[in-house]
């Protein structure tokens, strides 16, 4: 599995299907900027199941991009696939007081 | 007592008799340990503690002493030891102190015991106090079996920091559940470590950091940037030396309290995020500052350590501790 990290986005069914692959840190940045306005959907279901290591800077640039989503796209997130250290992760840093945890 | 007698003594404090059993097997055996259970009250406290004519090297508070029910305690006792460190306990099933009385009681320690007795992880809390006790800084080997290889990677780099995250990964072999929690544990706290030297340590002489998180860049033979870890094969121990030294004991306890209260939504990534995860990924965070010239920034954690958001963690930031 590539550490590069990547994005994929499709909207069916009135939801926005987005799938983030690869190591998210500060490479990560100009993509998950962009990623707000690629939301068309009032949800949008997010899919970790090929993200890798999320660092402190991964974290502050998903919670910047949630916050977009939430507050600009007024859209509802849920989180899928996340394996247990960046559930964790996601927990410490006040990720789930933006999105929702599918499990 | 005199000066002699009194290296190494440890006064104890606990809340009350089953407070202190609970920490029995953490302290039994130290030879000069002094515990009061409860100690005297607020009225009397330095009176009769004066005429007993101690000066203990290190305090120990029990976390259900502190902080309600006797707030002034702190001061008094750095009033009364002025030389002593103190160190805070708490037992893993408790709650976390409240951290930012923490960061304003300015206390630096702080151990979590298991509360099962398991000989191996008291065995390693015991070898904490006594570094504390002899003001010695954490060392790599002491957490990890005899004759354990330590893997040490100078880095002059931040090209080197993928290299470095899957050498770690490397060395933690087995396809256990408990394996690959570690695997993905270490890999963040490597990376955190590395970022913390390569994009926090380097700073102005006003605080201002000199390159952006995520910069590529080269690091100065002079930077003395470290990265060292050993794995054998229950307890993974990693460290990461730079030589800037701008790190201080309030910076760190501070951050772990802001961060610990409540994430702030903070977009950026000053409020030392990097160093709370590293805080609560690891079962114990070692800092040993040397204002100026060093920080060693490290810890360890087993593979068998609960991954849970509750549990909390301990930490040690220490100034100026030097190897004995």
């Amino acid at each position: 599995m590539s550490s590069s990290f990547g994005v994929t986005a499709r909207c069916a069914d009135s939801t926005d299907y987005i799938e983030l692959s690869g190591n998210i840190d500060a490479s990560a940045e100009q993509q998950l900027q962009m990623l707000p306005g690629m939301v068309r959907c009032q949800v949008v279901r997010i899919d970790f199941s090929r993200a890798r290591r999320i660092n402190s800077m991964g974290i502050a640039l998903l919670l910047r991009c949630f916050k977009h989503i939430r507050e600009k796209n007024k859209a509802e997130i849920v989180l899928r696939e996340l394996n247990p250290t960046n559930t964790i992760l996601f927990k410490m840093t006040g990720i789930f007081l933006l999105a929702s945890h599918e499990k | 007592m005199n000066n002699n007698t009194n290296r190494h003594v440890i006064l104890a404090l606990f809340n009350n008799i089953a407070d202190e059993n609970a920490f029995r097997p953490l302290l039994e055996g130290f030879p000069k340990l002094l515990s009061l259970s409860p100690p005297p009250d607020k009225n009397h406290f330095t009176g009769i503690m004066a005429s007993a004519h101690m000066n203990p090297s290190l305090v120990i508070l029990s976390s259900r002493f502190y902080h309600e029910s006797r707030p002034e305690l702190v001061a008094e006792l750095r009033k009364q030891y002025p030389g002593a460190d103190i160190l805070l306990i708490t037992l893993a099933t408790d709650s976390l102190p409240p951290l930012q009385q923490v960061a304003k009681d300015r206390i630096r320690h702080l151990l979590v015991t298991p509360s099962d007795d398991e000989p191996e992880g008291i065995s390693s809390q015991r070898t904490a106090i006594n570094k504390l006790l002899v003001r010695s800084p954490w060392e790599l080997r002491d957490y990890v079996r005899p004759g354990c290889l330590v893997h040490e990677y100078p880095l002059n780099s931040s090209r080197q920091k993928e290299a470095l995250i899957a050498a770690v990964e490397d060395v933690i072999g087995g396809d256990s559940i408990d394996m690959e929690l570690l695997r993905q544990r270490a890999s963040l706290l490597a990376d955190e470590m590395v970022e913390n030297a390569l994009y926090g340590a380097p700073q102005d002489h006003d605080g201002k950091k000199l390159y952006h998180k995520g910069e590529e860049r080269s690091i100065a033979v002079d930077e003395n940037i470290v990265f060292r870890f050993a794995f054998d094969g229950e307890t993974l121990a990693m460290e990461i030396a730079d030589g800037w030294g701008t790190l201080s004991p309030e910076m760190v306890v501070d951050f772990l309290s802001r961060n610990q209260e409540g994430m702030p939504m903070e977009e950026g990534e000053a409020g030392g995020r990097g160093l709370f995860i590293i805080w609560r990924f690891l079962d114990h965070l070692h800092v040993n500052i040397r204002p100026g010239q060093k920080t060693i920034l490290g810890g360890h954690l087993k593979a068998a350590s609960t991954l849970d958001f509750e549990s909390p963690s301990g930490f040690s930031i220490s100034t100026n501790y030097t190897s004995q």
